[in-house]
């Protein structure tokens, strides 16, 4: 039977019984009228018995339900403008933590290898010198595979490839490992084979894995392609497996060849040089296998007095693949967090200010019998439905996120094809949709539940009651501001730090400079003499090329995030213990570097052509190492070494500091830099520089044809402007800095938008009490002062709680940050004013209108 | 409190009692609420006053659990009333709960002995 019909019979029902008890009473003689009266009196309250019958029909809760949310969806469409307010505040909330949600899920998708758990990397440590996580050694790598604790384990390491196709030649990205590798992480390949114990043996060596992204990208995903050959580094290859999509992988490796340990690397326990992965033996748990790994390294500590590491790090495969994005993801998950809470904290202000006008109508339905309990369930439904309405709008601004995080290309982030809106992150966006309604839905409905029925209908339109209210609003107010105030913290100090980048002078001039990566093939480049000439060959072709000013090489770039340390030694003086050793990076360079680069000459002379293989050791040193090691004397004549066994090296010339790249700041604040003659210290990889007249961008064609023409096996790649470069190593601050800046200013609007909204509400409950202030003699600027020093006030308090909760967080971004304090005063100084000044001009508005009160009007508008 | 609780209350305080008396009164035939009132104010010589507020839920809440069914009928006096009559279940709970309040009030009956007693 439908509902409608139900009722109909109810009142039916109940009108019988009225006829039925009114005639009895007429047929005992009284009147009509009498009898009606009567009759009524007895029966009690006609809503209330069919409200209390209904009750008993059963499916009256769900009923309800349907009631409230057509009810509640009657009030949003009544109050259009509060709606979209709301709606649009959550959808920006929601979205933004939606789109969080999104890269954190694909982020925290499991590694897709069997027992994931149980394979770990192996890292060596050295707390005396301030090693952490540092690869391992061929002696190290031997020394623990004899241990017991690992079932297998691998060595892996960076390696590039160039890989010809037809005529074409490009740079591949891979990575050399042994056979165990694969055993450790346990995924079978997806067609072919991969690496056993044969291949890594001398002269069987020519073989190569595929990943599933270059079979399909460059093979055309043909099976066939196993067993077929291919030219990597100008030598034929064996192509004998293909590893399945959801493969781990380390960094941007889609290739994998075998890792070969040479006479040399068995020889030097100091040369670390690989990473080292393991499955843990059956039954060893993760805290067994350190504890006897740790005591193994202290065996071997004793054993060799030089050059170990003097502890070993076990850390699990999964932990060590996504700690680079963890601290990001936690800054940007806290940062739309608190957005959400503020937006919570706004939207549960504007409810509590709608409470209070629609006070007089839930008294009245109380005093009607509607009970508390049920009119609390309504506000609820009614703020349920408006976080489900913004959740799904917040559909929109998420995407719009996504596509903005996964434009940054951060390598920090895992799986970044994986961030999505797939089911998992919506339905999350349900989940947090429904636990933000309850979140501000809350406050209402508490002050539904306390509401004074008697109070209330007598004294509906002056509510001396409602003070509880004021409180709470006031507390809302608070917790905003405070978080806004970390929010702008975080984003001020992530602007500072980027002003100071920006002023940063780089040492060198960066506009107009293409830069070229070229890495030989080191079997077809194995001699030194070879490498240099190739070097000296290009640069002199390139630096005839219409358009370019000048152009030379250089091995790593300022700012390149591949570091080439070395301790710095004299040898006029006693060496220093191994911790005292200073560090410092060591460049070599082609002819013409310093002029290409602009860098200045500061005294001395640049390298040039005169410094050949078989001339005298020379080096040029940077301001700051002469500065530091031979303060008051002149530099050039005097000789460094650049390691214990190695020649003296005489020093030439001086040239200007140069700005070393974030990386290097962040680790060791600022080193010193040495310059070696190309010459003298050939390295098959280098990075080609030219200074150019016209875009540097035009020119690429041209450079890549002219190394093409030099030799078809060597490929040019990261190919950029020297601005480009510079920037590139910081997507990760540029993400934050501007996620965190949008993030507090619309913090910053909401909190104007919540201390306006309590200050005017407060404004319109004392407008009595202006007057008579007004009436007894207060000038305006009194009452001026006492509204805005209520703004004020709120202000304050949120700004001291978040200021403490500045200190404390702050502290997370530190790695962010260059050359600014995480407790940097002028930020938080700075913040302060901006907070303070915009709670001044929120409450500006409701004290100028506070000061517009009529006495009399006020005094008689009861 | 608020006047919804006041009879729920009431409901939860005689509920076992008065769908017990509801059931008894329809045992000879089926009747409408204002008679059923009407009934059991007479047949407990106006001791008994059972509130519409009461009556209705209950007689609602008999109807769901299948002891009552109610169908519309004329009255003598030809007005539509709901008539409301015992299922074969109600009689099996009727017969249930009256060897039940047999037991309970010759128990109580027992401890609070003849009224003679106390003076």
């Amino acid at each position: 039977m439908s509902r409608r019909k139900r009722d109909l019979e109810l009142q039916q029902e109940l009108e019988a019984h009225l006829r039925m008890a009114v005639r009895d009473r007429m047929e005992r003689g009284q009147t009509r009228e009498e009898a009606h009266s009567a009759a009524l009196a007895e029966f009690g309250n006609t809503l209330l018995v069919k409200e209390v019958t209904r009750d008993m029909w059963g499916w009256a809760s769900l009923e309800r339900l349907v009631q409230d949310c057509r009810y509640g969806i009657r009030l949003l469409r009544k109050n259009l403008g509060f709606t979209a307010v709301v709606v649009l505040t959550l959808a920006l909330g929601i979205g933004a933590n939606t789109a969080m949600y999104s890269v954190i899920q694909a982020a925290l998708t499991p590694l897709a290898i069997p027992e994931a758990d149980r394979v770990v990397v192996v890292w060596t440590e050295n707390a005396k010198r301030d090693w952490h996580q540092f690869p391992a050694s061929a002696p190290d790598y031997i020394d623990w595979k004899a241990s017991g604790v690992f079932s297998s384990l691998g060595a892996m390491a960076d390696a590039g490839f160039n890989l010809r196709l037809g005529d074409h030649t490009d740079r591949v990205n891979g990575l050399r490992v042994t056979s165990e590798f694969f055993t450790a992480l346990a995924v079978p390949p997806r067609i072919g084979r991969v690496f056993q114990a044969e291949d890594l043996l001398p002269g069987h060596s020519q073989v190569a894995i595929l990943t599933d992204a270059l079979w399909h990208s460059r093979f055309n995903a043909d099976p066939s392609v196993i067993g077929s050959s291919i030219v990597l580094d100008g030598r034929p290859h064996t192509v004998i497996g293909v590893l399945p999509k959801t493969f781990p992988t380390v960094g941007h490796e889609e290739m994998y060849a075998p890792f070969l340990f040479t006479a040399d690397m068995a020889a030097s326990r100091g040369s670390r040089s690989f990473q080292v992965v393991g499955r843990l033996r059956e039954g060893v748990t993760l805290a067994a296998a350190q504890q006897r790994m740790s005591e193994l390294e202290r065996r071997l500590g004793t054993q060799y007095t030089d050059d170990t590491g003097d502890s070993v790090a076990l850390q699990p495969m999964e932990d060590a693949l996504g700690q680079d994005g963890r601290q990001l993801m936690v800054i940007l998950f806290g940062a739309v967090g608190f957005v959400l809470l503020i937006a919570c904290a706004n939207i549960a202000n504007l409810l509590l200010a709608r409470g209070t006008s629609r006070r007089k109508e839930m008294a009245l339905r109380v005093a009607l019998g509607v009970g508390r309990w049920r009119l609390c369930r309504q506000l609820l439904t009614e703020s349920l439905l408006l976080a489900l309405l913004g959740g799904a709008v917040a559909i929109g601004p998420s995407l719009g996120a996504i596509r903005f995080i996964t434009s940054f290309h951060l390598d920090e982030l895992r799986n970044a094809d994986l961030i999505a809106l797939n089911p998992r992150v919506l339905v999350f966006n349900l989940a947090l949709s429904f636990a933000t309604g309850i979140l501000f839905g809350l406050a209402p409905a508490w002050q539904a539940w306390k509401i004074d029925v008697s109070g209330a209908v007598k004294d509906a339109s002056r509510s001396n009651t409602s003070g509880g209210n004021q409180r709470l609003r006031g507390l809302f107010v608070i917790g905003e501001v405070a978080l806004t105030l970390i929010l702008l913290v975080g984003a001020g100090l992530m602007l500072r730090s980027f002003e100071q980048q920006r002023s940063a002078l780089p040492g060198y001039e960066s506009h107009n400079v293409l830069t070229v990566r070229v890495a030989l093939s080191e079997q077809q480049y194995a001699v030194p003499e070879k490498q240099i000439a190739f070097y000296e060959r290009v640069t002199r072709a390139a630096q005839s090329l219409p358009g370019v000013v000048s152009a030379s090489a250089v091995d790593e770039l300022p700012a390149s995030d591949n570091l080439h340390g070395t301790a710095l030694r004299f040898p006029d003086r006693p060496d220093p213990r191994t911790e005292d050793l200073k560090l410092v990076l060591r460049n070599s360079v082609a002819s013409g570097y310093f002029a290409t680069m602009h860098i200045p000459l500061v005294r001395g002379r640049y390298l040039d052509e005169t410094d050949t293989a078989t001339s005298a050791p020379v080096a040029v040193i940077d301001e700051w190492t002469a500065k530091q090691n031979w303060p008051s004397q002149d530099v050039v004549g005097r000789s460094l070494k650049l390691g214990k066994n190695l020649p003296p090296r005489r020093i030439v010339g001086v040239v200007g500091n140069v700005d070393q790249g974030i990386l290097v700041k962040l680790l060791k604040g600022q080193v010193g830099q040495v310059y070696l003659p190309l010459t003298q210290g050939p390295v098959p990889a280098m990075t080609l520089v030219l200074r150019t007249k016209v875009d540097p961008v035009a020119l690429i064609p041209t450079i890549r044809k002219l190394v093409r023409g030099v030799d078809i096996d060597q490929p040019i790649f990261q190919v950029r402007t020297l601005d480009d470069m510079r920037s590139a190593g910081q997507a990760s601050q540029r993400l934050v800095t501007s996620l965190l800046s949008s993030f507090a200013g619309v913090a910053l609007l909401l909190a104007a938008i919540g201390i306006y909204g309590v200050i005017a509400f407060s404004v319109g409950q004392r407008t009595r009490e202006f007057g008579i202030r007004m009436s007894l003699g207060a000038r305006r600027l009194d009452v001026m002062n006492l509204v805005v020093g209520k703004g004020l006030l709120l202000a304050g308090a949120g700004i001291a709680v978040g200021l403490a909760g500045a200190y404390a967080l702050t502290r997370l971004l530190s790695s962010l940050l260059y050359g600014v304090n995480p407790t940097d005063r002028v930020t938080f100084a700075a913040v302060t004013t901006l907070l303070a000044a915009v709670a001044i001009a929120a409450s500006f508005m409701p004290a100028w209108r506070a000061t517009r009160v009529d006495p009399v009007i006020a005094l008689r508008c009861d | 409190m608020n006047a919804k609780d006041r009879y729920q209350n009431r409901i939860e305080l005689l509920q076992g009692t008065l769908d017990m008396l509801i059931l008894k009164t329809l045992q000879w035939g089926s009747q409408h609420g204002y008679g059923i009132i009407q009934a059991i104010r007479t047949g407990s010589s106006d001791v008994l006053q059972v509130e519409t507020g009461s009556l209705y839920p209950a007689l609602h809440r008999l109807e769901r659990q299948g002891w009552l069914t109610a169908e519309w009928k004329q009255t003598e006096s030809n007005q539509r009333a709901k008539y409301y009559r015992l299922t074969p279940s109600g009689k099996k709970q009727l017969a249930s709960e009256q060897a039940r309040w047999t037991q309970l009030s010759s128990a109580i009956g027992q401890i609070m002995g003849p009224q003679g007693e106390l003076s």
